[in-house]
């Protein structure tokens, strides 16, 4: 498996992919002029053709087939075309001790608060291929490519995380708040906003603070939190640094979490090294291992160990980065101590 | 014969027998002796002072039956609302939330709280007995008011509002509080409207949420009680609505009733009296006059303000003809003048 940037050539793949998603991937609609679109842009961003504000890093995860059964993707900067939404969640006390009243009422507030960060988007890896190191893979690819090329990117990191919505793609927080300023159902809310439709956003929603008082209970409840599926997502990402913060999306109020990109571990305790080609041996563990290029990226994952300020990796390897002993490669181990292998 | 008059200490325990009659929501009638004591006497001092223009003044008057000596009424009028504490209104806002691209034109309507209506004379403390409510007395009780502030332009602000209790049920729940109010205070509603009464409005209204409110996230039986009015407090909407106030523009915070405004100018009651020379009938005995019609009649005194309803065979352009048992209740003499409107 690599992971490695979008060639249009991939267009019919990715496709069949996108119509494999449910309802709640804002980022990967099932619209061929779209899709099209956006690896035409991908392929300028790599090219570094874009400015930051249009960048889109958009890879996809190939077997050693060449088939294509994965895609992940990094947005230079979230908010720098258009305005970029999140609910903020504050609090508002309503207190009197004379009454002996003390109240605590969360609050949304309307914000443009992660405007500038770059943003982990469009993970989405096919239901056969959803095994051993595949989904981390092609997850972490897109941080050390980051940890390459830093001033590509924001001073943070985010990722919307997939809110709470039933077997129906309804959401009970869509259901308590958008459906009464949008008037449609939320898939179509979701498709309109992963088509770049954005601008709608500004104009219906509402911009005064919310009271989540006002929301039913089914909704106040799935606040921050994320769909069920999307909890092992949530938690490696927390592995690698990520935190909630208090920002969700405005649509299912799912989590949006952020880290310092700097502080994100698999950037943090990447190193430049110099491949060695040989036997890894039994004592050795599953490494990132990217070749250090940019727009003919590519990043594997392996078991490796350091020998002598290398990096020492299989012959199959090797040929999966097209790579041979003495190149430059920058390294980290998949996971941290912690998370486990 | 029913006089109103301005309300004395004297008056306090029947006084404080209307109040605790009164409706949840009429917080300005606590059934609390300490309170309507010291609203006696802030009424006697108003009605003491001079005054050129309003302010802290606040003037509350009672329907009494001469010949009993019982209260069966009272109502009053507070110069400037808000005048020592901010005065919280609900304001009705519709804001357009359109998208052009997507065909979808949304009209939303917010809640705003505001202090718009601060500096206005308020209408308040409107009560009458049971056995009063729809008959015509309870016109005298409402608008004999207006007649004094007809008479006493200088004391009062040049619009006028008054808050109409809004809906709550046989259990005293309020729909609108429950959906509103209740998420900051985690109290009912008649608890907190008995808080209000005891201590003031301001006092909870600061606790409210201060950011506007939309109505669509409310369940559909709060957003019904807005605008709605007591069926209590029935009557007093009808008068006024009939003397020219509006509506639909201010609700109360609390319970969502209505808060009606006019300009004082253009108060029927103010803009149709007439002061008209007085000649009083001494052999005729009586209040009734034969072939007349009712009007309310009001000296243009201060203290010694007095107003009763009469039938009165009155042509325009001429002095209006009282008993002598009439003029003695209003303590006019021959020669006088007194304020009249047809009811």
């Amino acid at each position: 498996m690599i992971v490695r940037p979008v060639r249009s050539s991939d267009l019919p793949a990715l496709i069949d992919l996108a119509r494999s998603t449910g309802a709640g991937l804002t980022t990967l609609p099932a619209n061929e002029e779209r899709l099209a679109h956006r690896v035409g842009w991908a392929e300028k961003t790599f090219r570094g053709e874009a400015e930051r504000g249009d960048t889109d890093y958009l890879f996809v995860l190939e077997d050693d087939d060449g088939r294509v059964v994965g895609i992940s993707a990094i947005a230079g900067a979230v908010g720098l075309r258009e305005p970029w939404y999140n609910y903020r969640v504050g609090l508002t006390v309503s207190a009197s001790q004379e009454l002996n009243i003390y109240r605590e009422i969360p609050t949304l507030f309307l914000a443009n608060d992660l405007t500038g960060n770059s943003e982990l988007c469009s993970l989405f890896l096919h239901a056969d291929f959803r095994n051993g190191l595949n989904g981390r893979l092609l997850s972490k690819a897109r941080m050390l490519f980051i940890a390459e090329f830093p001033e590509l990117f924001g001073a943070k990191i985010i990722a919307e995380m997939r809110g709470m919505s039933d077997e129906q793609g309804h959401s009970p927080f869509w259901e308590s708040l958008g459906r009464h300023f949008f008037k449609m159902e939320f898939s179509q809310a979701d498709y309109l906003t992963g088509v770049g439709n954005r601008a709608f956003i500004a104009e219906l929603m509402p911009k005064f603070p919310l009271y989540s008082c006002f929301l039913s209970q089914a909704a106040r409840d799935v606040i921050g939190r994320v769909h069920t599926s999307t909890e092992p997502a949530l938690t490696m990402l927390k592995a690698e640094g990520f935190s909630y913060q208090g920002y969700v999306d405005i649509f299912d109020a799912g989590p949006a979490i952020e880290c310092e990109t700097g502080k994100i571990r698999a950037v943090r305790d990447s190193q430049a090294l110099v491949l060695a080609v040989g036997t890894p041996g039994d004592d050795a563990t599953p490494f990132l291992i990217h070749n250090r290029k940019r727009e003919d990226c590519r990043v594997t994952a392996a078991p490796a160990r350091f020998a002598a300020g290398t990096l020492v990796v299989d012959p199959k390897t090797a040929k999966r980065l097209r790579l041979t002993a003495g190149d430059q490669v920058r390294a980290v181990p998949l996971s941290p101590a912690r998370e486990g292998v | 014969m029913l006089v109103m008059r301005p309300a004395q200490m004297a008056d306090l325990s029947e006084v404080q027998r209307l109040a605790a009659d009164s409706p949840i929501g009429v917080t300005s009638l606590p059934d609390d002796a300490g309170r309507l004591g010291d609203k006696i006497a802030a009424s006697e001092a108003s009605f003491a002072a001079e005054v050129s223009f309003n302010g802290e003044e606040t003037y509350f008057f009672v329907l009494e039956d001469t010949e009993s000596g019982r209260l069966v009424g009272c109502s009053g009028i507070v110069a400037s609302a808000g005048y020592s504490e901010p005065f919280y209104s609900f304001r009705n806002e519709t804001f357009v939330h359109a998208s052009r691209e997507l065909k979808i034109h949304n009209k939303i309507h917010v809640l705003s709280q505001c202090h718009d209506l601060t500096g206005n004379s308020l209408l308040t403390s409107f009560y009458v007995l049971p056995e009063l409510v729809g008959t015509l007395w309870s016109e005298l009780n409402s608008r004999a008011r207006l007649l004094f502030v007809a008479a006493h332009p200088e004391r009062f602000a040049d619009s006028i509002v008054t808050e109409i209790v809004g809906y709550s049920d046989e259990n005293g729940d309020s729909p609108f509080w429950d959906a509103i109010g209740r998420n900051f205070f985690d109290l009912n509603y008649a608890e907190a409207e008995r808080i209000c009464g005891l201590k003031s409005r301001t006092f909870l209204a600061e606790l409210m949420p201060h950011y506007p409110i939309y109505v669509p996230l409310l369940p559909d039986e709060a957003q019904e009680s807005m605008g709605q009015v007591h069926p209590r407090a029935q009557i007093t909407f009808d008068i006024l609505m009939r003397e020219g106030f509006e509506t639909d523009h201010y609700i109360d915070i609390f319970d969502g009733g209505p808060t009606l405004h006019a300009r004082t100018s253009g108060i029927r009651s103010i803009a149709q009296s007439r002061v008209v020379p007085v000649k009083v009938d001494t052999v005729a005995s009586g209040d009734a006059v034969k072939g007349g019609r009712p009007y309310l009649v009001a000296n243009s005194q201060l203290q010694d303000y007095r107003a009763v309803m009469l039938e009165l065979d009155w042509v325009p352009g001429k002095p209006v003809t009282l008993s002598l048992a009439a003029a003695e209740a209003l303590g006019v003499g021959e020669g006088a003048s007194v304020r009249i409107v047809a009811v």
